[in-house]
């Protein structure tokens, strides 16, 4: 395809030399974000360069020491039903089932969703409970960022300038439970609130509150108390710290206040639910 | 000027050679180059569903494909699918049940129901609302639309029990 302001390239490699050679030029892959806003008319990229054919960025793999790589090109619909998420990994998973829907889940990738980091997306919370770790490469060098420090600020990343997301690797999973708890007007629509949840057998608890500010919420704090007791008084404990650190908006799906009102509510639920769904 | 990039693809089966630029999209492709207007141009966000079609087997969303993404796959829009014999039970079981109001989400339901009915034939009720759930009725005729797929799984599965 001479000429085409596409570029389609096989190798990771290929794609990052496009990518820097011709900085206006966007990564796509899915599509499922990036065309809604070309129709949109909220951006008119000159050139794209399309991940979809390469091999690299693709399928699930448990590396030696059992850690799970998800490769950035890896679609909603293949985590959703991954049955090596188990455990507490098993939020991953859960989260993916709940993206849009079928058509879309088929589209939409890992990697894209995470670069665009809509506030009110469902990965972004259940990777920091698992403690993901994003993996992005330019076409000088590759590093790792854990997930609680890849996302910045509205729809802002730790993504530099030519550089994308490669995969995601998540901790060896550990029995116990993970689940996703997404509050939103219908099925599939951006969350007004979520909670993201991992309970592991021993206790430990890791929890990320979505849709309440500009990126997932965690707290240290709220996580150690969690992981010694579980009683109402200490959910509202842990539920009103990561409430004084939410942020959210007033926007057509529910006002700030409203949201604020969900975060312990719903984390009430999540432990919960999670407390009787025992794998 | 638009730069417009041959593209080849194969539309129901017909290799089909384009020119397209680079926001076009599958659903332009479809409806404006091929009049294949079985797929509709509702939101043209991804959000409605009406322009769903099959890419390489699996439903997708044309208004949010690349046109110049597909070159080499195989797509098959509403009009191309009408000799599979799932898709003559629910077309039989929606016109039976009387799932449609004003039609224009007929040809994204009937392929997501399709798609599933491929997968998974004999559904729950709460598997068929789970994999509808990305396609919108404005009419809000959903019960009927559900009952029809559930009635066509139930037709299939009584053809292929001896």
């Amino acid at each position: 395809m001479a000429g085409s302001p596409l570029f389609r390239p096989r190798l990771l490699a290929e794609a990052l030399e496009l990518l820097a050679e011709t900085p206006d030029a966007r990564p796509i892959s899915g599509g499922a974000t990036l065309v809604a806003m070309i129709n949109a008319g909220l951006v008119a990229p000159p050139a794209l360069v399309s991940l979809t054919r390469i091999e690299e960025l693709r399928g699930v793999n448990i590396l030696e020491n059992g850690d799970i790589f998800i490769g950035a090109a890896v679609k909603h619909n293949a985590i959703a039903t991954d049955g090596r998420l188990t455990g507490t990994a098993g939020v991953v998973s859960h989260a993916a089932s709940q993206i849009a829907g079928t058509a879309v889940r088929n589209m939409g990738t890992i990697g894209g969703a995470l670069s665009h980091a809509d506030p009110g997306q469902d990965f972004p919370p259940a990777l920091c409970a698992v403690d993901a770790v994003v993996e992005v490469a330019s076409k000088d060098r590759r590093r790792k960022v854990p997930v609680r420090e890849f996302f910045i600020d509205w729809f802002t990343t730790a993504l530099e300038p030519g550089e994308i997301v490669v995969g995601v690797k998540i901790p060896k999973p550990v029995p116990g439970v993970g689940l996703y708890l997404k509050h939103a007007r219908v099925s599939g629509d951006f969350a007004i609130a979520s909670v993201a949840l991992s309970v592991a057998a021993d206790g430990q608890v890791r929890v990320a509150i979505g849709g309440c500010g500009p990126k997932p919420i965690t707290s240290g704090d709220a996580d150690a108390i969690l992981s010694s007791e579980k009683s109402r008084v200490a959910i509202g404990r842990a539920g009103d710290i990561l409430t004084a650190l939410s942020n959210p908006l007033d926007d057509v799906r529910g006002s700030a206040a409203y949201r604020r009102l969900l975060i312990p509510r719903m984390l009430q639920r999540a432990i919960e639910d999670a407390a009787a769904s025992k794998h | 000027m638009t730069v417009r990039t041959l593209t080849t693809l194969q539309i129901n089966g017909v290799q089909t050679d384009a020119r397209v630029a680079l926001s076009d999209t599958l659903l332009t492709l479809v409806r404006d180059h091929c009049y294949l207007t079985g797929a509709k141009r509702g939101c043209n966000q991804g959000v409605c569903g009406a322009c769903t079609v099959l890419t390489d087997g699996v439903p997708v969303r044309a208004c949010i494909t690349l046109a110049l993404d597909c070159d080499d796959k195989q797509v098959s829009t509403i009009e191309g699918l009408g000799e599979e014999p799932t898709m003559q039970a629910l077309q039989h079981a929606f016109i039976n049940c009387g799932a449609f109001q004003c039609g224009f989400c007929t040809s994204g339901m009937l392929i997501a129901a399709l798609a599933l009915l491929r997968n998974n034939p004999r559904p729950s009720a709460d598997d068929v609302r789970y994999a509808l759930s990305g396609n919108l009725c404005r009419c809000t005729g959903y019960k009927k639309i559900v009952e029809a797929v559930l009635s066509a799984s139930e037709a299939i599965s009584d053809r292929n029990t001896p």
